[in-house]
Parts: structure tokens; C-alpha cells; sequence
């Protein structure tokens, strides 16, 4: 049965230095956030240049009117801001800017308002009609952000985040904030209570999600290893 | 004698305020001093004050110089371990070793403040170590490394005291050590150390780390070189093993 050798703070130290020192490798640095969220916006680039040209939706007659020019800019702002600050927190000692976070809350609850009040909301829907069109609406919503979600998480992921909730939910934030703004130039109906039920609350849903993977999963643990004595 | 203190209180309210009433009394008392030794010449009196004044001046100063000079060894000290770790994010041992070397008494501190145990501070330490070395990558650098570096180290305290949270929940204190096994039905049980002895030497360990020292299953993985989950699996074949040869 082995048995505990007591050893001093010193020798401890210099056995952890001569292990670690024995074991080093070249390691590229990550790459800065601003390059990073760069990458990423590029692969959203992408995302909307595919989807604009794939919609029935006339977009950009919508486009000259402020209350929707004002939903999709304010969310994608949000987006990309959220998409930076969840680079940012995979990095130790880089603490999110509350001011940045504050601002995308804002964008979020502006635009939110401006969906609720831009456009006259309509009850006489039936629930099945309701319902059946605003399924797809929530899964097209998921698809879109399926993409994104993956690829910031795993630019989150390479780092190292000392807070996985957040990290986590700061992902969930840029890419489902980005397919909202992205379904707003996908889907052709503007009525409130569709955007809200089938657009905004599975973006709430796998945010949500998100938050709860992140915790256990994006949280940066160092890999057991043996110190040899 | 009131004429000069006035004329102190614009050196004196140079410093900090807990200084500022002692200066002000060693001020009255030089003063007070100068006064009886020169027979109260108001004169003397006034010379004695910019004597006093140009010693506080001169302390003054020394002070600002200490601190600049203090300022100046932390932002070397930082560029120096800036270059260290960029260095070893290349790959030269050299450069990991020094760091180390330079980093271990400052952590160790940081730690202290956070860990009462000495022996889990050498736990908690050594995992911040293996952090350090983990995510060497993610410095970036032009970037001040002691905030990265407490982040980190931060980060494993707080997995600590958390773990020591946990713990605390289900161990339970009591008033004094009980003077027998509370299973005492099981008398002609064999000695623990030679059931132990039969087990092949990685359950041992495993249900030895586990069970009689008391180390987490994560701080028993990192020990045996293993991960969690093959740690796991070792106390698991240790248990059924024991359960077979004591015949349940």
C-alpha cells in the first residue's frame, strides 16, 4: 500500500517545475478576439449573403422602413457584440465588459419592443394555421443558428473560460441573436405574435440551453497528470 | 509656537492623514525645542521650522523615489515574465522553468489568503501549475500576464473551496472520536492490509486514495495518472474484489 511521503513546499515545487519543464511542447497562442470574431462574422457573412438569396421575402423593400431596418440591425449589433464578449470570457484575467453587456441587452429589449409595436398584432389566426407555419419558422430559426452556435462555441472552446455558464450563454447570445436577424430577412410575415412565438422564443429556449452545456462543458479543467516524485 | 505649527500644516497635509497628526506633533515638539534651546528667539524658532520642513522634504521625496523605484522593479518584473512565457509558449524549457521559479512565491502568497490546509494547499497549488501549463495558449501577448495568471489560479481556488463545500455537507463533526468501528458484528473479519494485499496494485491504489486518505476522485485520477473515469473503474473492480474475498 503505498504509503505518504511527506515532502516540503520547495521540493514539491521543484518536482511540478522539472515535470512541467520535461513535458513542454510549442503551443501557438490563440489568435486575438478581434480575428477570431472576424472569422466568425465572416462565416455569418456567408450565412445571409445564402439566405438573402434563397427568400421569397422582399427584404429590401422592407428594408426602407425604419421600425424593421431598426430589428435587424439592433440584433445582429447584439449578436456580434455577444459574439465577442464569449471570446473574450474563454480568456483568463479578460474579464466582459458590463458596459458592452449592457448595450446588447438594450439592443435586444429595443428591438424586442420595436417587434412587439412596429406592426399591428393579429388574433384572428387559427391555432392550427397559427401553429403549423410557425413551427418551421422555429425550426428554420434553429438551423440557422446551428451553424454559428457551432462554430463559436468551438472558438470558445480553444480557450480557456474560467466561467462556462457564461461563456456558454454568450454563444447561445451570438449565434441565436444572429439567426433571429436572419429570419427576419428569411421569413415573409411580420405580425408580433408570430415573430415572438415562433422566432424569439426557441432563440430564448436554446440560449437557455446553451447556458446549461456551457456550464459543464465549456468551463476550462486542466487534464489530470501524475507528478512523478 | 501656534505662528509655526500653521506654517507646518501645508508640509505635514502633504501625507497620508493617519501621518499627518504625528507629524504635526514631532513638528510642535522640533519646534517646541528649538524654541527652548535658543531662548525663545522667534528667529531661531523660524529656522528650526525650515530645518524641519527640508527633513520632511527630503523624506517626502525618498518616499516618492521608493515608489517609483518600487513601480518601475513590478513593470520590469511583468515585461520579464512576459517574455518568459512567450518564450515558453515556443517551447523553451528554459524560459517554463524560470517562470515557474518566478511566479511560485506570489502564487504561493495568493494561495495562502485562500487555503487554510497546508497539505491542500500543496493540492491546490499543484493544480494550479498544471492549469498554468494547460493554458499556456490562451496568453496573448502584449498583454499584462499577472491578471491571466490570478485568473487561473483564482479559478482553482474557488473549484476548492467549492469541493471543500461539498464535503462539509456530508461529513459529519462529532464530539469525539468513537473508541470502536460502529460495525463491530463482523469480528473475525480479516485484517484490512492483507485483503488489501491480494488486490492487484492499481485497485489497491485506487481504493487506498479513495477510501483511507480521502482524496477526491479527481485528486485521486491526477495522483494515478489516470483519468476520472478509469479511476472509476478501478475502485469499482477494488470493491467488488474486496466484497469477494471478505465473503460479503
Amino acid at each position: 500500500m503505498g504509503e505518504a511521503i511527506q515532502i516540503d513546499h520547495g521540493q514539491h515545487h521543484r518536482m511540478l517545475v522539472r515535470q512541467l519543464s520535461s513535458e513542454i511542447t510549442p503551443r501557438r497562442p490563440l489568435l486575438p478576439v478581434s480575428v477570431r470574431l472576424a472569422l466568425w462574422a465572416g462565416l455569418d457573412a456567408v450565412l445571409v449573403a445564402w439566405v438573402m438569396s434563397h427568400t421569397t421575402n422582399d427584404f429590401k423593400a422592407k428594408l426602407i422602413q425604419p421600425p424593421y431596418l431598426v430589428e435587424v440591425v439592433f440584433f445582429m449589433i447584439a449578436s456580434l457584440i455577444s459574439a465577442a464578449l464569449a471570446l473574450r470570457s474563454a480568456i483568463p484575467g479578460r474579464a466582459v465588459s458590463a458596459a458592452e453587456a449592457v448595450m446588447a441587452t438594450a439592443l435586444v429589449i429595443t428591438g424586442t419592443v420595436v417587434v412587439i409595436f412596429g406592426e399591428p398584432m393579429d388574433t384572428s389566426t387559427r391555432l392550427r394555421e397559427f401553429a403549423g407555419i410557425g413551427l418551421i419558422c422555429s425550426r428554420e430559426t434553429v438551423i440557422i443558428g446551428a451553424l454559428p452556435w457551432v462554430g463559436l462555441w468551438w472558438l470558445a472552446k480553444r480557450g480557456a473560460s474560467m466561467n462556462g455558464w457564461l461563456s456558454g450563454l454568450l454563444v447561445g447570445d451570438g449565434a441565436l441573436l444572429f439567426s433571429f436577424a436572419v429570419m427576419r430577412i428569411a421569413c415573409p410575415i411580420d405580425e408580433p405574435l408570430h415573430v415572438l412565438t415562433w422566432h424569439l422564443l426557441p432563440v430564448l429556449i436554446v440560449i437557455v440551453l446553451s447556458t446549461v452545456v456551457g456550464s459543464f462543458s465549456l468551463r476550462f479543467r486542466p487534464r489530470p497528470r501524475q507528478i512523478a516524485g | 509656537v501656534y505662528i509655526e505649527i500653521r506654517q507646518t500644516r501645508p508640509i505635514v497635509l502633504g501625507f497620508e492623514p493617519r501621518y499627518q497628526k504625528l507629524l504635526s506633533l514631532a513638528a510642535i515638539a522640533c519646534v517646541g525645542e528649538e524654541i527652548n534651546r535658543r531662548s525663545r528667539r522667534a528667529t531661531s524658532a523660524e529656522a528650526a521650522l525650515t530645518r524641519f520642513s527640508r527633513a520632511l522634504n527630503v523624506t517626502s521625496s525618498r518616499r516618492q523615489r521608493i515608489k517609483e523605484l518600487q513601480d518601475s522593479e513590478r513593470l520590469e518584473r511583468g515585461r520579464v515574465r512576459v517574455k518568459l512565457i512567450q518564450r515558453w509558449q515556443q517551447g523553451d524549457p528554459n524560459a517554463c522553468q524560470e517562470l515557474l521559479d518566478d511566479i511560485g512565491p506570489s502564487l504561493t502568497r495568493f494561495l495562502r489568503r485562500r487555503v487554510a490546509d497546508p497539505r491542500e494547499l500543496e493540492d491546490v497549488y499543484q493544480e494550479v501549475f498544471m492549469a498554468i501549463f494547460e493554458a499556456r495558449h490562451t496568453y496573448q501577448p502584449g498583454r499584462p500576464f499577472e491578471p491571466w495568471l490570478f485568473a487561473i489560479a483564482r479559478n482553482i481556488a474557488v473549484d476548492y473551496s467549492r469541493r471543500r463545500w461539498a464535503r462539509s455537507h456530508w461529513e459529519e463533526l462529532v464530539a469525539e472520536p468513537p473508541e470502536r468501528p460502529a460495525d463491530v458484528s463482523n469480528a473475525a473479519a480479516p485484517e484490512l492490509g492483507e485483503v488489501l494485499a491480494g488486490l492487484p496494485p492499481d485497485q489497491r491504489d485506487a481504493f487506498s486514495m479513495l477510501k483511507l486518505d480521502g482524496l477526491s476522485v479527481e485528486k485521486a485520477a491526477a495522483r494515478a495518472g489516470v483519468s476520472v473515469g478509469a479511476l472509476r473503474v478501478r475502485a469499482h473492480r477494488a470493491y467488488k474484489s474486496l466484497k469477494r474475498l471478505i465473503g460479503e
